[in-house]
């Protein structure tokens, strides 16, 4: 592989708990290559979304370190941008402004950052939305600003904490598609959540399978089909062996967690 | 593939149009039941005061309104209402303003926080308009006294509320302007500011009741002027239509200005519903 656009060496992150302090990262070491587009699975409570912000500099490491072209990661900055679970949006801007939140932030030019963000608006399929307040927008096109602020900020990495799951299933599917044809536009590195096995599936290249806590790789899988992918993709029977496959390694951790009455969100 | 999230959009703003018209029939005709109810308070009052007829206890509502049309016509109402409103405007800015930035620091800062909660808590449930007899003795009988009574009152609950409404501020809105690397006053003018502006919006509501009874209470000690000034001599003159004159000037006051900043509140905020 050429030099990696991001990686992990050794991290681990541990949160303060109420019986002192527990881990929920432990020695994870992963190579992401420029372009690529990597999907995370693991039970809930697998410390998915904690890596996402560790990435992000939101999140300080115990130990390990966060290199992005090399470069240790410090805080947020603006080689990552992140698409929240969350919509996150400012109720009181407009989608315009939603939009170009990060360029404000830097202090571009309001001419500029109208230009930028009706570009994006176009991309993400909003055009004749720009005035609209989020109150105004259903959840499939709150997520579509969420995505083009993120992009906006024009990132080398997006860093996509399971921005579909509170879609209902044919927005979610109608997003899949357009954000695959968004990112064969853009080519950004993505690190993506879910714990829809066959959404990371049908979008990434590889499925990183994560542990129950704390977490660690269990599983790399490659994705072999080919570029685009249509939804049709989804129901045929190598989609279906592969997402078997995926489903098999986390079963267990699913299963005990059951068991175990564990109730640990995402964080 | 667009189609089907495109068609569905279409078909939510439409519901989303027929809940305004709703919402108008239903705003219409909340507006025709509050005028309904004015005029029927209005004659009510009027009927039990002819029915009594004892001038001393109740006057007529036209009787108390002719008499207001008498003072403004010789003059005698200007000067009063004029101190009145001085006294209040500037008693009010002066605590809007100092509840505002008192607030965002204490919001801001935990130790300035945990410095001043006690004596915040305190002072606001305490009440005020008990000290005006020491400021007469701080600052004399004149202007500067009274707004200094309007002053105490105002900051305490725009104080609160600005204080609330920063520290309730979105968290997963502050680590989204976070993540996009926002400064400390950035976060503010994005997320924080915004958040409370609501609660700031409440609180000066709050404080335009309080700042009108501190004028009030603030005219009724030793003063040369003022509604309170009018009230006081009416009832030591057994004057009941000026004392209902300075009462009724004050309600329509209060009510003016609570309007005023409620329909502020709705321009300001139109994603709150």
């Amino acid at each position: 592989m050429a030099a990696p656009k991001v990686e992990l060496r050794g991290l681990h992150i541990a949160f303060a708990g109420e019986d002192g302090p527990f881990d929920v990262i432990q020695d994870l070491s992963l190579q992401v290559a420029s372009g690529q587009f990597v999907a995370f699975v693991g039970t809930s409570g697998s410390g998915k979304t904690t890596l996402l912000r560790s990435v992000n500099g939101l999140l300080q490491p115990a130990a390990g370190e966060i290199l992005i072209d090399g470069e240790p990661v410090r805080g947020p900055g603006p080689s990552r941008a992140f698409v929240f679970q969350r919509d996150c949006l400012l109720p009181w801007r407009n989608v315009l402004d939603n939009v170009t939140l990060s360029l404000r932030l830097r202090g571009v030019s309001r001419v500029a950052r109208t230009a930028a963000g009706m570009d994006l608006i176009r991309l993400v399929g909003l055009r004749g939305f720009e005035h609209h307040f989020p109150h105004q927008l259903s959840g499939g096109m709150r997520q579509r600003v969420n995505l083009a602020r993120a992009l906006a900020a024009d990132p080398d990495v997006l860093l996509m904490d399971e921005p579909f799951a509170a879609l209902d299933a044919q927005t979610r599917e109608v997003m899949q598609l357009e954000l695959l044809r968004i990112w064969l536009r853009t080519r950004k590195t993505v690190l993506f959540v879910t714990h829809q096995i066959d959404e990371a599936v049908y979008l990434s290249d590889r499925v990183l399978v994560l542990s129950a806590r704390p977490a660690r790789i269990r599983e790399d899988i490659e994705v072999p089909f080919p570029r685009s992918r249509a939804l049709s993709l989804k129901r045929s029977p190598e989609f279906a062996v592969l997402a078997d496959r995926v489903w098999s390694l986390i079963e267990s951790d699913v299963m005990s967690a059951l068991q175990g009455g564990e109730t640990a969100d995402d964080r | 593939m667009e189609r089907p999230s495109d068609q569905r959009r279409v078909r939510g703003n439409g519901s989303r149009l027929a809940g305004g018209a709703v919402r108008q029939a239903a705003n219409r005709r909340r507006r025709v039941r509050s005028y309904i109810s004015i005029i029927a308070g209005l004659a009510i009052w009027e009927l039990v005061a002819r029915l009594i007829h004892n001038s001393l206890f109740i006057v007529p509502f036209t009787t108390v309104v002719s008499r207001l049309v008498t003072m403004t016509v010789s003059g005698q109402i200007w000067p009063n209402l004029g101190a009145s409103s001085y006294e209040f405007a500037v008693g009010f800015l002066l605590g809007a303003g100092t509840g505002i930035l008192i607030g965002v620091v204490m919001a801001a800062s935990r130790p300035v926080e945990e410095y001043l909660d006690i004596w915040v808590t305190f002072l606001y449930a305490t009440p005020l308009v008990a000290l005006m007899p020491f400021f007469i003795i701080v600052f004399g009988v004149g202007i500067p006294a009274k707004i200094a009574i309007v002053y105490v009152m105002v900051v305490f609950p725009v104080l609160i509320n600005t204080f609330t409404g920063i520290r309730t501020a979105d968290a997963d809105l502050l680590e989204m302007v976070r993540s996009f690397s926002a400064s400390p006053g950035q976060v503010f003018r994005e997320v924080l500011f915004p958040s409370a502006l609501p609660f700031i919006l409440t609180g000066l509501r709050l404080g335009v009741g309080r700042g009108l009874i501190a004028v009030v209470v603030g005219e009724l000690f030793f003063s040369q002027q003022g509604l309170g000034y009018l009230i006081n001599l009416a009832g030591q003159s057994f004057d009941t239509p000026l004392l209902f004159v300075g009462v009724l000037i004050l309600a329509v006051a209060g009510v003016v200005l609570t309007g005023f900043l409620q329909t502020l509140e709705r321009r300001m905020t139109p994603w709150r519903r």
